[in-house]
């Protein structure tokens, strides 16, 4: 019988990201368990949505995460605007599928460029982070702000898109999407990094279903969910298909977020000429009177937004179900079993965004 | 198991021989765009001292004084949303493009506005026995 | 630079931001504006630090991590409140959960405004700081 030590794993450690704490049960450099605590991050700004306008919550739940920002402003707009019946004009959901896109990608390869910093490859990293400034460039160009886009609104979108720069932006998507190959090639030919990531953290595709995994990590196991295909914004009208790895380990999930940028530059070159000419928003007058669930597919996975209204300019109850507080079973599951030297790798491919899980 | 196992120092070697992606920032900045959002200006002439701007404002930054004359802005507390710039009647509020510099303490922005409110209008005596008859025909309605 | 008389090493702490503010911070030390230029490095051991960088707010669980960072890092040391929530808990002031910015908990040198900073705007407020961290150092030598 081994020893058994309990390890306790951040909140801040050197090689975490983000403050998580993790109880690591091992027996013999192999994790037996692994029991989290939450708590570092958490706001409780789903309360605050009884003391704010609804009009002006906005502004919050586009801070409930840094990285996903639009698509929070997005899918609390959209939740609102089904409760009062709105139906924003077609130009607003346009570039809304737009900066959704902008924003899954720029999400992906932030997290590439973290993933190869965790298995100690900085060159990848550098090289994913110098080529993902490119697209913040284009999200600063249109929207405003670098990572807080401030772009959503109840109602449409808060600033409009001029064509001329919608024009411009195929051609700097194109120059990315060059710089991007080489280096996506790395990730998948390299044998380094196959070495790191191949068969570690297996998570069975029955696993990853009956654990409520979301995103990459469901796909990544071999169930093609995907909540684009639920058709909000301007989903309806371009091809979107579910992005399926059928090995479940952490390399299957770095390539199904390899794959989805590329799928965003193609669904990009769907929005782009197809953005229609007219108003960007609407008068909202009244207050919300009902009650929603807005879902929406995030770079994390599926996130759902719960709006309660009575009426009146205060909405009586607000909340969020992000998609990493779903995949932390699944991230557990993944734990059991694994080396000690595995764990933040293992963390880290479920992307975790603790301020989004914590709220 | 590798096709092409000089990948990435085929990578590293075309940035050694690039132009480096670095913005030799202090010395250096990178252009800002038009729709860049940097920092609240406001021009005084134009204000009104309506308190819009302070009563939408979502993290109460904005301090409007209307005795004092004054319009005062907490930079620390500013989010750049861009709310006062929507609501303002008199579109004297503005967004540059500029963000607002580090500081070692904390301050409020304080800019003098010139407007002089118009004099409270004095309620007219009879204001108050207006209200008490107003009462009674509608309780007669219903 | 001559400002830069040693080469400054940060720690990098998330308080409870929304990361925004935590991906400019590590923007600032990526290629397009890289501040190992300047001899700075990120490091993850509080012990090796002279500069703490925080983002986010203080909450009751991240205070007392907070102040075990700050006591652990050696003296001289500056810490650089960054982002809105840091400097006065911005948007989530009136949240139930908050205690305040960072100065509620630890004393601040420099406030980094900016919803989120921008990496600009983190490089000056370091660039404050290492002014500061100076000063400190020479203060330091004249104490018996």
């Amino acid at each position: 019988m081994a020893n058994r030590t309990v390890i306790p794993f951040g909140p801040q450690h050197p090689v975490l990201p983000e403050p998580i704490h993790l109880d690591l049960v091992i027996e013999d450099e192999h994790v037996v368990e692994a029991i989290p605590s939450f708590g570092f991050i958490h706001r409780g700004l789903e309360k605050l949505a009884e003391k704010r306008d609804f009009t002006e919550f906005t502004f919050v739940a586009e801070r409930i995460c840094g990285i996903c920002s639009y698509i929070h402003g997005m899918g609390y707009c959209q939740a609102i605007e089904s409760v009062m019946g709105l139906e924003i004009p077609e130009r607003a959901k346009w570039l809304r599928t737009m900066w959704a896109e902008l924003s899954r990608m720029h999400s992906h390869m932030m997290w590439l460029g973290l993933l190869g910093d965790a298995f100690g490859f900085e060159n990848l990293f550098m090289a994913f982070w110098r080529v993902r400034e490119g697209l913040l460039d284009i999200i600063e160009e249109t929207s405003g702000g670098r990572v807080i886009f401030g772009a959503a609104k109840v109602g449409g979108i808060r600033r409009d898109v001029p064509d001329d720069l919608l024009a411009r932006i195929p051609a700097q998507l194109a120059k990315i999407e060059a710089e991007m190959r080489p280096i996506t090639d790395v990730f998948r030919d390299d044998f380094s990094v196959r070495q790191r990531l191949c068969g570690v953290g297996v998570l069975s595709q029955k696993d990853a279903y009956d654990l409520g995994a979301v995103g990459p990590v469901l796909r990544g196991s071999g169930v093609a969910v995907d909540t684009r295909l639920e058709g909000y914004a301007a989903y309806d009208r371009v091809q979107v298909e579910p992005i399926v790895e059928s090995d479940g380990d952490c390399w299957a999930r770095a390539m199904v977020r390899i794959r989805e940028v590329y799928q965003s530059f193609e669904i990009l070159k769907q929005v782009l000429p197809n953005v229609p000419a007219g108003p960007v928003d609407m008068k909202v007058t009244g207050a919300p009177n009902g009650e929603f669930f807005a879902r929406l597919e995030q770079p994390r996975g599926e996130v759902i937004y719960y709006v309660k209204g009575s009426g009146k300019k205060q909405l009586d109850r607000f909340r969020v179900r992000t998609p990493t507080f779903a995949n932390i079973p699944p991230l557990l599951k993944m734990l059991q079993g694994c080396q000690l030297a595995d764990v933040p790798v293992i963390v880290l491919t479920i992307d975790p965004c603790i301020s989004c899980a914590e709220r | 198991m590798t096709k092409h196992p000089l990948k990435m120092t085929k990578v590293a070697l075309e940035n050694l021989f690039q132009k480096p992606a670095t913005v030799p920032y202090p010395a250096v900045r990178k252009p800002v765009y038009a729709a860049t959002r940097g920092r609240i200006a406001i021009e005084e002439a134009k204000c009104i001292l309506c308190l819009i701007c302070d009563k939408k404002c979502p993290t109460g930054a904005i301090k409007v004084d209307r005795p004092g004359k004054t319009w005062a802005i907490d930079r620390l507390l500013c989010i750049q949303c861009g709310y006062c710039v929507e609501v303002c009647p008199k579109k004297c509020l503005g967004m540059e493009n500029l963000y607002s510099p580090p500081v070692s303490a904390k301050a409020m922005d304080v800019v003098n506005v010139p407007f002089t409110p118009p004099p409270p209008k004095p309620k007219p005596p009879p204001a108050s026995a207006t209200p008490a008859a107003t009462p009674a025909p509608e309780a007669g309605k219903e | 630079m001559k400002l830069f008389q040693k080469s400054p090493w940060i720690i990098h702490y998330d308080g409870a931001s929304c990361n925004g503010c935590d991906i400019e911070v590590l923007a600032c030390l990526t290629p397009r504006y890289d501040v190992e230029r300047f001899g700075i490095i990120n490091t993850g051991n509080p012990k090796h630090a002279d500069i703490l960088l925080i983002t986010g707010y203080i909450n009751e669980q991240s205070q007392p991590v907070v102040r075990t960072i700050y006591e652990q890092m050696p003296e001289p040391k500056v810490v650089v409140a960054i982002g809105i929530c840091a400097t006065s808990g911005g948007i989530f002031r009136e949240c139930y959960n908050t205690k305040g910015g960072v100065d509620s908990t630890i004393p601040v040198d420099v406030y980094v405004p900016g919803c989120a900073a921008r990496p600009e705007s983190i490089i000056d407020g370091v660039v404050q700081a290492l002014a500061i961290l100076e000063r400190k150092k020479k203060e330091m030598a004249a104490r018996p």
